[in-house]
């Protein structure tokens, strides 16, 4: 009522005329978004792969290092947040403590995935490629590592979507990114008049934003693996 | 609905039960109206309201009994005087709340702030902190110029757009310094800063006014809006990562020191100047206020005569 006098409605399916009215604040909202999602995956995929190897090669070594990573995985991300400025003397306001723990997280999803991955290489190609000459590093790279990528990418494709959801909760606590929209509709909202556009246009962005990180990656993994398409004909 | 018929029915369970073993035990008046004392009261048939944290600082409900005798049925934690707290009240499911005296909805939704007579509640005039390093004479005069317009009225004037138009906090700010222009052109020029808000809309307008208002003067300003809680923000201040910032001079002084008792605005100043490093400088607070108040519905406040707090007390 009080919201068409004032010619903002608050329904849920107004949030496309909510997009255009904060046009370059909500695209900056989903850059940062983007970036803050991405690039603790691929951290995260440079640490784990060396992780998952050394778990793999050494058997005596996979449970403590999946023990361990899937512990990191049950640190609440708000307390992660709030944890790492004084660990790592950061300042209270630096941009980097949301891609540190979200780095944190990845590690703690792929380093299993890298490992299993690894270990799906069967004994028979294995051999087979010593036997035709391979070094144990080129067979890593050239062999066991390419063989991995179907799962190492199903990891990854958890990976990214999961961060996608966790950057929002950065946004309660100040960061930049589309979890701010929410955060905005709930202090609009007043009282019995709930203030649904920025609230529905921030799940609508991370809906889609997940869907095209997931999409990326499928594509990646297609791109690495071109056999499988051959294979499939 | 079922909660709320629980609850009820506990309130009235432990109302009766009360009633039962103490009768004509209160002696409302005196300090010393404890627990057993305030059966049969006003406060004990009604639910309070309010975030975790009014449960237990010295002014929330420990003040409230302390000053005014009053002890409610029962405390239900909210949000801080946010839309959960005004549509708890709204729908009945809490009689009274712990609402913000600058928050719209109590004119929208008319409810009755009770009068606070003893000062149960300490002053929370907005107040420009700055790092000292920051704080040139022409960078406090331009702040200064900006806190002398800021009325009242022209607080929760602005937050009213923000929060019931929606407008924009960034323009609420430009549209109230085209009506109030401080002139100070070139005043702080020279001088690069960078100033905070929390996140919440009223912050968000004062952090856009002190920032425009710097800006105009010259000042090369960088905007950090947004910051969560002052567990989040004060330390960075405290750490130069953010130079200016608009406070409530009270809740500051109560969160830097726990045990103050300062409630007019020159007791809350010279406790917050006593309870701040010489980091920060804090600025002459402005007239304008965003204080905590017992707020209740419109028949509520009929049904049992409440004007000001202390009729809480009051046999009901």
């Amino acid at each position: 009522m009080s919201g068409f006098a004032n010619e903002v409605s608050s329904s849920p399916l107004s949030f496309w005329s909510y997009f255009m009215d904060h046009r370059s604040a909500d695209l900056q909202l989903l850059w940062s978004h983007t970036w803050l999602s991405v690039v603790p995956v691929v951290l995260g995929l440079v640490i784990a792969l060396p992780l998952g190897w050394l778990s793999n090669r050494f058997s005596w070594s996979y449970p403590p290092i999946m023990t361990v990573s899937g512990l990191l995985y049950t640190i609440p991300s708000i307390a992660l947040f709030v944890l790492i400025p004084p660990l790592l003397h950061l300042d209270q306001l630096s941009e980097l403590q949301v891609p540190i723990a979200l780095t944190v997280y990845s590690v703690a999803l792929l380093v299993r995935v890298v490992a299993d991955g690894l270990g799906s290489v069967s004994e028979d190609t294995r051999q087979a490629a010593t036997a035709i000459g391979f070094t144990p590093l080129a067979r890593l790279l050239k062999v066991d590592l390419p063989i991995a990528v179907p799962v190492i990418t199903a990891g990854l494709r958890v990976a990214v979507v999961s961060n996608v959801s966790i950057v929002a909760i950065a946004g309660t606590i100040g960061f930049q990114n589309l979890g701010n929209l929410f955060t905005t509709g709930y202090q609009l909202s007043s009282g019995t008049s709930p203030y649904y556009p920025p609230i529905v246009l921030g799940l609508v962005l991370c809906v889609i934003l997940a869907l095209a990180l997931d999409a990326l990656v499928i594509l990646a993994g297609r791109g690495l693996t071109p056999w499988r398409r051959a294979a499939r004909g | 609905m079922i909660r709320r018929s629980i609850s009820i029915v506990v309130v009235v369970g432990l109302g009766l039960g009360l009633a039962a073993c103490g009768k004509d035990s209160s002696k409302t008046g005196s300090s010393n109206g404890a627990t057993s004392g305030s059966s049969g009261t006003v406060a004990s048939k009604l639910i309070m309201g309010g975030s975790a944290e009014f449960k237990t600082r010295a002014n929330g409900l420990p003040g409230l009994k302390k000053n005014y005798g009053v002890v409610f049925g029962k405390y239900t934690v909210t949000d801080t005087g946010g839309p959960v707290t005004v549509g708890a009240l709204v729908n009945g499911q809490i009689d009274a709340a712990d609402i913000f005296s600058t928050d719209p909805s109590i004119k929208k939704y008319g409810f009755v702030s009770l009068k606070d007579p003893k000062n149960n509640f300490a002053a929370q005039n907005i107040t420009p902190l700055v790092t000292k390093s920051k704080a040139t004479p022409g960078v406090e005069a331009v702040l200064n110029a900006v806190s002398a317009k800021l009325s009242q009225q022209a607080l929760v004037d602005m937050v009213s757009q923000a929060i019931t138009d929606k407008e924009d906090p960034a323009a609420v700010a430009k549209a109230f310094l085209a009506k109030n222009p401080i002139n100070m052109p070139g005043k702080a020029s020279g001088v690069s800063l960078s100033v905070g808000s929390s996140n919440f809309p009223e912050s968000v307008v004062l952090g856009n006014l002190y920032s425009q208002a710097l800006a105009s003067a010259g000042a090369k300003v960088t905007d950090k809006f947004n910051i969560g809680s002052r567990e989040k923000y004060y330390p960075a201040l405290k750490a130069g990562s953010i130079n200016m910032f608009p406070e409530y001079n009270g809740a500051l002084a109560s969160y830097l020191d726990n045990s103050t008792s300062a409630s007019s605005t020159a007791e809350v100043m010279a406790a917050l100047k006593k309870a701040l490093p010489s980091s920060i400088v804090a600025l002459t607070p402005a007239q304008a206020q965003d204080n905590d108040s017992v707020m209740v519905t419109k028949a509520t406040a009929q049904k049992y005569h409440l004007v000001s707090i202390a009729d809480l007390a009051k046999k009901g």
